[in-house]
């Protein structure tokens, strides 16, 4: 059924959008506010890449390691002496999105940018044709979800950021070098936002202003998923797909708040969301 | 002795900037434009033009001996930012006219400035039509003139008999696509599908799964100039969609940033590059000499701002000042010719426009399939004489 693809599709691209924000919010115990710009620096670092004449599938890493600098940077200069200042470091990722997308605006104008598709053209599916770059969205997102859960669950890293996630102070005293784990952390979230931005490129516009939109989504199945990635991935299908089956039933006004209406019921009901831990 | 040479200095000053836009110093033109938000692709090029269309009346002598000078602002596309945008420079700025191509949200929020502060405004994009107020004047054009080529031709040469429409949420796509309807039901069409989503959405999956299950003979679109169109046609592809397909809101420079995807889109516009006229050329090369590569391509929605300075320079010279009052009983009797032909806002506030139904080549330009000259805007402000 068509509309059971819209909704795994749906599902697969908001958690390509918000894991790295989830990565980071769990870690450094922050919302990163610039996550929207960072959106945007991978999809112009694909830009980048075709100006150089580079395979458009070249523009996936080349977005994921610039994100991750920048992202290292941003930490060590911003983050890092806001750490005893948690809220005050929010407001200044808010800050920093907005400085990237005026950089952005600088460098490249404010058009519209034209990049090749990564894939173009559909696919017979259960009797329909379906778009080819949504169902791979799907395949992306769960290879980018089985990697983040092998680097949790398998690698050293992956052990010493749960335990920051659990308890920072203890974690610490443990002799686990905390700073260290924030700094890998950010990097990661914000190589992931890069590489979700290009993976974006073929379904939206690529201007300045691209992130935004994506921004309070994101935000909002974070809180709802708080530390734990299963949970996004809940909470991406059910948000999801509310968002297109009340678009297709009743109105797509109203599928696009509905992503805020049901973060603010599931959070009333249960301040921890759709985590368990 | 001292205090009354201070005095005198002091009175001297005052009478100076009193005097300063009232009859001597430059006469300023308010560009509130959305820089940023949904427009943002759109307004360098009108921003472009209204600098081309100043410095050359500059050039030639200015406006009644006056120098033209241009206040930019920011109205971010929208209804909170064109407050501030027109507060300002009605207000603080004092500009003795608004000329200006804005999103019908920004528009509506800044008509109480401009007839709280007096202020002639030309708008210059085109628009849902029926926003009528003394001191407004358009010179672009209104669905009455863009819409029946576009149907006629569908219905004609690609025998359609059921319609999808598709537009963003606010004044001008509600608008269009409302006008769309009832002039496919009067000629025999129907409507299978009216969908919407708000300016800034960016997901069209849910509106492409309904258009593709009602299963129509053509597509109509109408969203917010700029990033929306991109969107949404990108997405059409990328679902494998290519029925007939007409964009009432494309311009030919977006046209171009979406590449292979806008292929076979139809448009209906008051001015495409291609229009081979003597003024249109003469446009074209002032326009390449001034920017060179930095020009934005000339298009439907910044031409008629190029178009607008001129007129508001006949209207002043011939009330013979700036004053709000004699200007805007000025401006339906004068006509520029430009590279649109000869405009005159003499209907109700609205001007008659020769129309170019056009389909985008794979190469981005736009070939002109059908011309209609000097099409009505109908009845657009009836109380407004």
């Amino acid at each position: 059924m068509l509309l059971l693809l819209d909704i795994l599709t749906t599902a697969a691209i908001l958690f390509v959008v918000a894991v790295g924000l989830l990565a980071i919010f769990g870690v450094l115990k922050i919302i990163n506010f610039a996550h929207g710009a960072w959106l945007t620096i991978g999809a112009y670092s694909a830009v980048v890449a075709t100006k150089l004449g580079l395979n458009p599938w070249a523009s996936l890493p080349i977005a994921f390691i610039a994100g991750a600098l920048l992202g290292g940077v941003a930490e060590l200069l911003i983050i890092r002496p806001l750490y005893r200042r948690p809220l005050d470091a929010i407001l200044a990722t808010w800050g920093l999105g907005i400085v990237i997308g005026q950089l952005i605006t600088l460098a490249f104008g404010r058009d519209v940018q034209l990049i090749p598709s990564l894939m173009s053209g559909t696919i017979r599916v259960l009797g329909a044709d379906y778009s080819v770059y949504r169902l791979f969205m799907l395949l992306a997102a769960l290879a980018i979800g089985a990697v983040f859960a092998l680097v949790v669950e398998g690698t050293r890293l992956g052990l010493s950021a749960r335990a920051v996630i659990m308890n920072e102070t203890l974690a610490r005293s443990l002799g686990i070098d905390t700073e260290r784990v924030r700094l890998w952390t950010f990097m990661i979230g914000a190589g992931l936002a890069a590489l979700a931005g290009v993976l974006l490129t073929p379904l939206t516009s690529v201007d300045p202003n691209m992130g935004v939109a994506w921004l309070i989504g994101a935000f909002m199945l974070v809180m709802v998923a708080d530390a734990s990635y299963l949970a996004l991935a809940v909470a991406c299908l059910v948000f999801g797909g509310a968002q297109v089956l009340v678009s297709t039933f009743i109105s797509p006004v109203l599928g696009g708040i509905s992503v805020a209406v049901l973060a603010a019921l599931v959070l009333r009901i249960s301040p921890r969301g759709f985590s368990r831990a | 002795m001292k205090a009354s040479l201070l005095t005198t200095a002091a009175a001297s000053l005052l009478l100076a900037t009193a005097a300063h836009g009232a009859d001597s110093g430059p006469i300023l033109i308010g560009v509130p434009v959305g820089l940023s938000g949904a427009n943002s692709v759109v307004a360098p090029s009108v921003v472009q033009e209204a600098q081309l269309a100043v410095d050359e009346i500059n050039a030639a002598g200015g406006v009644l001996g006056r120098q033209l000078k241009l206040e930019v602002a920011d109205d971010a596309s929208g209804a909170a930012g064109a407050q501030k945008a027109f507060d300002a420079l009605i207000y603080q700025k004092k500009v003795d006219a608004l000329i200006s191509m804005e999103t019908s949200a920004a528009r509506n929020a800044g008509l109480p400035a401009v007839s709280k502060g007096r202020t002639p405004f030309i708008y210059t994009s085109f628009y849902e039509g029926h926003s009528c107020n003394k001191y407004l004047y358009v010179d672009a054009w209104v669905p009455e003139q863009q819409v029946p080529p576009i149907v006629d031709h569908f219905a004609k040469e690609k025998g359609a008999k059921t319609y999808f429409l598709i537009g963003s949420d606010y004044a001008f796509g509600r608008g269009m696509l409302g006008f769309t309807r009832s002039y496919v039901e009067k000629t025999g069409g129907k409507v299978v599908g009216e969908e919407y989503l708000p300016m800034d959405g960016a997901d069209w999956t849910p509106i492409l799964s309904k258009l593709k299950d009602a299963k129509p003979d053509a597509i109509i679109t109408s969203t917010a100039g700029g990033a929306p169109n991109v969107t949404l046609t990108k997405q059409m592809r990328a679902a494998g969609i290519d029925l007939p397909y007409a964009n009432l809101a494309v311009d030919e420079g977006t046209a171009k940033s979406m590449g292979a995807d806008a292929t076979g889109v139809y448009l209906s516009a008051s001015y495409v590059t291609g229009i081979d006229s003597p003024e249109n050329k003469k446009f074209l090369e002032a326009a390449k000499k001034k920017f060179g590569d930095d020009l934005k391509t000339p298009n439907d929605l910044s031409v008629p701002e190029y178009e607008a300075v001129y007129l508001y320079k006949a209207a002043v010279e011939k009330a013979g000042s700036t004053d709000p009052a004699k200007v805007i009983a000025a401006l339906p009797t004068v006509s520029f010719t430009g590279p649109r032909g000869t405009i005159t806002m003499n209907k109700q506030h609205h001007a008659p426009l020769t129309m170019y139904l056009g389909q985008v080549q794979s190469n981005g330009s736009v070939k002109v399939a059908g011309t209609f000259k000097d099409v009505d805007p109908g009845d657009q402000c009836p109380n407004l004489k």
